[in-house]
């Protein structure tokens, strides 16, 4: 017992080395927010552009660029996207570390966002669109207000399980100098030595947050499924 | 018979890819008929159905809405579709809505109808198709023949011209038929123009003002419902006839 109050003393107490994971927490906490919406932001668009395509026919040249940006993005390690984004692209301009790492986990977090998406989209029942349609909405109107409520409503799921997989996947953000959680627990294990009271310690904060954020996708959805029956 | 031409269809066509499925199909639908539409399953009474509101875009031929070409390139379908109904076989009721919303949506999104207005029009319709308990339910808790109603009172809520109906009997339970039909019966004796594609021969009898047979894409038969069961003249609809009855 003395040894494990020790062990906490010499990793979290002393020289306040718990500022790193506190610091780490906050980054990782901005970064999987900020690219949670822009993923969001790109996936639907990409997705109703996708969508629209298959059904009309227009937008050729969009949906064309929306298919490399797709093979691009889930056809290259994150890691990789995330090295090019900070060496290669922005590496002439001086941004702060947090906001490449937004862009580059928005970027790919968007790919996929937009395929599950599609997928939704895809599994509304296509007489719903033609009753929109033959009551007089338009193309846009019938997407806005039948579409993709229901394909949202489908995919829920899926999506609350791509943010915590987007979570997680923050944790290579030490590969480009950030302090994100991990790597703050990792500061701390190369100052102490010890491993195991700061790696457990940056497990648990992550499973506290995944726990937590499963728990209000389950909560959303039990909300909206009130619809039915 | 008579009164003013509200359809007219010329020589439509339509095809799916080198599957030709309407061959050249014209008729006149005029004000307050009641046509109903029979013919083999396949044979492109749906198709033929849905190219009147262009769910179906046609490959030749033309059709032509109150006096205006509505096949013609650059007509606006959406303002055209809110004058003609139309109800399906799997109702399609929007699962995300309740049934109030149902009725309300188009007409308010379309402007047509302030919110209030509408919900009052929807109580009134709920009324007419005899389910006025329902406008805060969601269709998944609804039976077939209580999806079907709804599903006409929403086409109403937009005022049409004329109403399309592609078998809307088809998917219900035996016992929920005659609800439908009670309340297509009443829309018909109140004057609404009515396509009718169906199955039951009854209400063909008894309601249509005219009967038609379409098959392998063509309309091979017309004709008033008695001449039209009496006197089948075609050997196909002699065939067809004498299979169903
Ligand atoms: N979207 C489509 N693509 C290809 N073929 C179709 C399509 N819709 C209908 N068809 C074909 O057209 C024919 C007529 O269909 P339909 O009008 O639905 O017949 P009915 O309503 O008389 O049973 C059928 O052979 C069907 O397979
Ligand atoms: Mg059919």
């Amino acid at each position: 017992m003395q040894n494990f109050i020790d062990e906490f003393t010499l990793n979290f107490i002393e020289k306040n080395r718990y500022q790193y994971i506190a610091e780490g927490f906050i980054n990782t906490m901005i970064i999987s927010l900020f690219a949670v919406l822009v993923g969001i932001a790109i996936g639907f668009l990409v997705a109703i552009i996708r969508s629209s395509h298959d059904k009309t026919g227009h937008m050729k040249a969009a949906n064309f660029i929306c298919r490399i940006y797709l093979t691009v993005m889930r056809g290259t390690p994150t890691m990789i996207q995330l090295l090019i984004i900070y060496y290669v692209i922005f590496a002439t301009v001086n941004i702060p570390k947090v906001f490449v790492a937004v862009v580059a986990f928005g970027l790919n977090s968007g790919a996929y966002v937009a395929e599950i998406v599609r997928s939704g989209i895809m599994s509304v029942d296509e007489g719903q669109f033609e009753a929109g349609r033959s009551l007089g909405l338009n193309y846009r109107q019938t997407m806005q207000f039948i579409i993709m409520p229901q394909a949202f409503k489908n995919v829920l799921p899926a999506l609350g399980n791509e943010f915590i997989v987007l979570l997680k996947e923050t944790s290579i953000s030490g590969y480009i100098g950030l302090t994100d959680l991990t790597h703050g627990g990792d500061i701390i294990r190369g100052i102490t030595f010890s491993a195991f009271m700061p790696l457990i310690a940056v497990a648990l904060i992550y499973l506290l947050l995944v726990t937590g954020l499963s728990w209000c996708v389950n909560k959303l959805e039990r909300r909206l499924r009130v619809n039915e029956r | 018979m008579s009164g003013n031409v509200l359809l007219e269809v010329k020589d439509l066509k339509k095809d799916f890819g080198d599957h030709a499925v309407l061959r050249g199909i014209s008729t006149r639908i005029c004000q307050g008929e009641v046509v109903a539409i029979i013919g083999p399953s396949g044979c492109g009474k749906s198709t033929f159905l849905r190219s009147l509101n262009l769910l179906e875009a046609p490959t030749g031929g033309s059709v032509i809405f109150e006096g205006n070409e509505i096949t013609a390139p650059g007509t606006d379908v959406n303002k055209i579709r809110q004058k003609i109904g139309m109800v399906f076989q799997q109702f399609n009721l929007f699962a995300n809505l309740t049934i109030e919303d149902n009725i309300t949506l188009a007409p308010v999104k379309l402007g047509l109808m302030d919110k209030e207005q509408a919900q009052k029009r929807a109580k009134e319709l709920l009324g007419r198709v005899g389910l006025p308990d329902k406008a805060d339910a969601y269709p998944a808790m609804l039976s077939g023949g209580q999806k079907q109603r709804i599903a006409i009172a929403r086409s109403l809520a937009m005022n049409p011209d004329v109403m399309l109906f592609d078998e809307p009997t088809s998917a219900l339970d035996p016992e929920m038929v005659g609800e439908v039909l009670e309340l297509m019966k009443e829309l018909a004796a109140d004057g609404m123009t009515m396509v009718v594609v169906t199955h039951e021969m009854g209400f063909a009898r008894e309601v249509a003002t005219r009967v038609m047979f379409i098959d392998e894409g063509v309309i091979c038969e017309e004709n008033t419902p008695r001449e039209f069961f009496e006197h089948p003249g075609n050997q196909r609809l002699q065939e067809f006839l004498s299979k169903v009855l």
